[in-house]
């Protein structure tokens, strides 16, 4: 869906997710009971690591900083499940399984990308990072060097598709806005109009 | 009624070819009748061309890629193309198909996926085959099978009708003859002021022949010049040209011969001029009698054209021969075998027909030379007539005939004073052609004994795929594309011309036409509130 921001008269950013609107009740319920179930998955690898580790480089009970701590979370539900876990599992299969969870958690499961036009100086276009450990990838387009901006038809895969387009001064390919989620017609022809008329003053 | 047409075809443009200016002039003058139409066709590599292209003229070009297997193979599927073409058909809101040349595979297969998708289809065919040899039958039977459920069938010239109507086991009243046309303007003789041109600035194709001045009939004895321009292959004669070229250099001392085009025989034809003796290939100045220009682009075919007197044309089949009406609107006779289409092409006293044997050649162009050198024939006259006889936007609106008689919709205004009560229904089928799967099944199954049950199982085949297809990309997630903005119509140069013949009312789209009469009536109107 599109979200448009526009802070002042010569600003304005476009930005087009592919979550789902956080408004109804079970929408916001669900959300944050995959966040809960993440954190439990967060908190099971970490677990894992310590056990594996404890068992490792077995040492005693003094040295240990926080002695009471480890106790409750051995024995608490998810420290029985680690356990449990440990015992029945082989060592490559506890690994792929401690890595896959971890890939799990980082991963964003949505794609958000954004134009942000700002008269003067520019366009910035941003493809959201597909997990949390790293940031988008951002392209930023000084006035001087857009040639034109438009909407065109491309084969991509089984399909034809529009697209909208920054033709940059030098460069032999164009920079396409929105290049993963290439939203439908209308939505492009009304960032189209915005971005022009942002960037140019234009009245459309 | 204006129509949505996909122009599906593997030849188009930057390709040359004959059929490949048919699709672009067909579809710039259905546009100017206010349809919509897009061509889909392949992509090309060099000069490259893929992706989604606007010609101007409001055309717009769809150059599928290829689904590259290995080394610029492709898939050699029945099916490959179909999830992009309905796409595109989707897109385009398709109501007919319109498939080009029986070469084409992407033809056939546009038309076989069109049908499972409930669209009307039209097929028209440019060439002539055989019956005999395994190549022809394979692409007769491949033919037929697309041709079982085509809506309506066009041929270039009735020999190509009697032809594909034979192959293709069609009902003779489904297949319509709409010839080829020429732009008569890119065609004209030698005017005058160009001829003084041509003679000062002598620079440029100083080694061939001078063009004969217009305004001065051919003298005996003057040089005559023949004009050959065919690609250099078998089946275009080239052997039979080889043959009469030194009998016709032999018997008269006056002629000269330019000839245009490339292809496998060209080899051929330099052996033979070199084994010739000096005194033949050369006149007594020095100048080399039969000059070979290779390959020429289509629009320097008119520059050479006004070179000569005479085109001959030894051409072993054909189905339309638009060379020859081309070389008649630049004002030459023609001498052209009695193949194919070409008797229909032109009227007698224009053209000289001889058999395709190397004496009846030779005593062709005799004649011819007499006819051009007793000035019984008015070669000033060709381009005139001509320019009546075959003009694109009468194709276009013929054409446009056969896409309301498959509608079943009433047809434009200017269209409908050309059919009277003999020809009103004609060519429409007995009972409405059912896009039905079970009906389409039975018109398949009767293709033949084996034939008939492979064509159903690919049939069914492509059904289950488009309904897989409506799954996987539903037809709501498919964005419609906006049409051409309208422009206000101009009166360009071209249109001058029709003006000329008081015929412009009938080549306007009927919205134009109806604004123009409404504002003519309001003239009248006017002029009687004053009167």
């Amino acid at each position: 869906m599109l979200n448009i921001k526009r802070p002042t008269s010569t600003t304005v950013l476009y930005t087009f997710s592919t979550r789902a609107p956080q408004e109804t009740f079970t929408a916001l319920i669900a959300n944050y009971s995959f966040l809960l179930a993440r954190i439990a998955a967060g908190f099971l690898v970490a677990i894992l690591c310590l056990i594996v580790y404890r068992t490792s480089w077995p040492v005693s009970d003094d040295t240990i900083p926080v002695p009471w701590l480890e106790e409750f979370i051995l024995s608490s539900p998810l420290g029985q499940f680690a356990t449990l876990l440990i015992i029945s599992l082989p060592q490559i299969c506890r690994f792929l399984l401690c890595a896959a969870t971890t890939w799990l958690i980082f991963r964003k499961g949505y794609t958000e990308e954004s134009l942000l036009v700002i008269r003067g100086l520019g366009v910035q276009t941003s493809t959201s990072s597909p997990s949390y450990l790293w940031t988008s990838s951002t392209r930023f387009i000084p006035t001087s060097s857009i040639q034109d901006i438009f909407i065109h038809e491309a084969f991509k895969g089984f399909e034809v598709r529009y697209y909208l387009t920054i033709v940059v001064d030098g460069e032999n390919d164009v920079v396409v806005v929105f290049p993963n989620i290439l939203p439908r017609r209308e939505i492009l022809e009304n960032v189209w109009r915005g971005a022009r008329s942002c960037l140019y003053g234009l009245k459309s | 009624m204006p129509y949505n047409i996909a122009m599906v075809s593997d030849f188009f443009y930057p390709q040359p070819g004959g059929v490949e200016s048919h699709i672009y002039q067909l579809s710039t003058k259905l546009i100017d009748r206010g349809h919509r139409v897009v061509v889909i066709t392949h992509a090309y590599d060099n000069p490259k061309r893929s992706g989604i292209r606007y010609l101007t003229n409001r055309l717009k070009v769809y150059h599928l890629p290829h689904w590259v297997v290995y080394r610029s193979t492709t898939f050699p599927t029945v099916f490959s193309s179909f999830p992009i073409l309905r796409q595109i058909f989707i897109r385009e809101q398709i109501e007919i198909v319109h498939g080009h040349a029986s070469l084409s595979n992407l033809c056939h297969e546009g038309i076989l996926h069109a049908r499972t998708m409930s669209l009307h289809t039209v097929f028209t065919d440019h060439s002539l085959f055989g019956f005999s040899d395994a190549a022809s039958i394979m692409a007769n039977k491949l033919l037929k099978f697309s041709m079982s459920d085509v809506d309506h069938v066009i041929c270039v010239s009735h020999t190509c009708k009697e032809n594909t109507t034979l192959r293709a086991s069609l009902n003779p009243l489904a297949v319509s003859v709409i010839p080829n046309a020429v732009v008569p303007s890119s065609f004209q003789p030698l005017q005058p002021h160009e001829f003084k041109l041509s003679h000062h600035a002598s620079d440029k194709g100083a080694l061939l022949p001078p063009p004969p001045d217009p305004s001065h009939p051919v003298g005996p004895g003057d040089p005559i010049t023949i004009i050959v321009i065919s690609r250099l292959f078998y089946n275009k004669g080239t052997d039979l040209l080889i043959s009469a070229l030194p009998l016709l250099l032999e018997r008269h001392e006056n002629l000269r011969f330019i000839i245009a085009g490339s292809g496998p025989k060209a080899i051929d034809m330099e052996q033979t001029l070199d084994a010739l003796p000096q005194q033949l290939v050369y006149t007594a100045s020095g100048q080399s009698r039969v000059v070979l220009l290779g390959s020429i682009r289509h629009e320097e075919v008119r520059d050479v054209m006004v070179r000569g007197h005479l085109l001959l044309s030894t051409s072993l089949t054909e189905a339309f021969g638009t060379v020859l009406v081309e070389a008649a609107s630049c004002g030459l006779m023609v001498v052209a075998t009695r193949v194919g289409g070409v008797p229909e092409v032109l009227p007698s006293n224009m053209t000289v027909f001889v058999l395709p044997e190397v004496e009846d050649v030779v005593r062709g162009v005799t004649e011819a030379v007499g006819v051009l050198t007793s000035k019984a024939v008015r070669r000033d006259k060709f381009h005139d007539l001509v320019k009546n006889m075959y003009s694109w936007a009468d194709i276009a609106r013929r054409t446009e005939r056969v896409y309301d008689l498959i509608t079943g919709s009433s047809s434009a205004p200017d269209n409908e004073g050309f059919y009277d009560e003999e020809w009103m229904h004609y060519g429409q089928p007995a009972q409405p052609h059912s896009f039905a799967l079970m009906d389409r099944l039975k018109r398949y199954f009767g293709c033949g004994i084996w034939a008939g049950k492979l064509f159903v199982i690919v049939v069914v085949i492509d059904y289950l795929i488009y309904c897989v297809l409506e799954m996987v990309y539903p037809r709501e997630k498919i964005d419609v594309c906006k049409p051409w903005p309208a422009v206000a119509r101009k009166r360009f140069e071209g249109e001058e011309e029709q003006s000329v013949n008081g015929t412009l009312e009938r080549y306007g789209t009927v919205k134009q036409k109806h604004r123009r009469r409404k504002a003519d009536e309001g003239a009248v109107n006017g002029f009687n509130d004053e009167g």
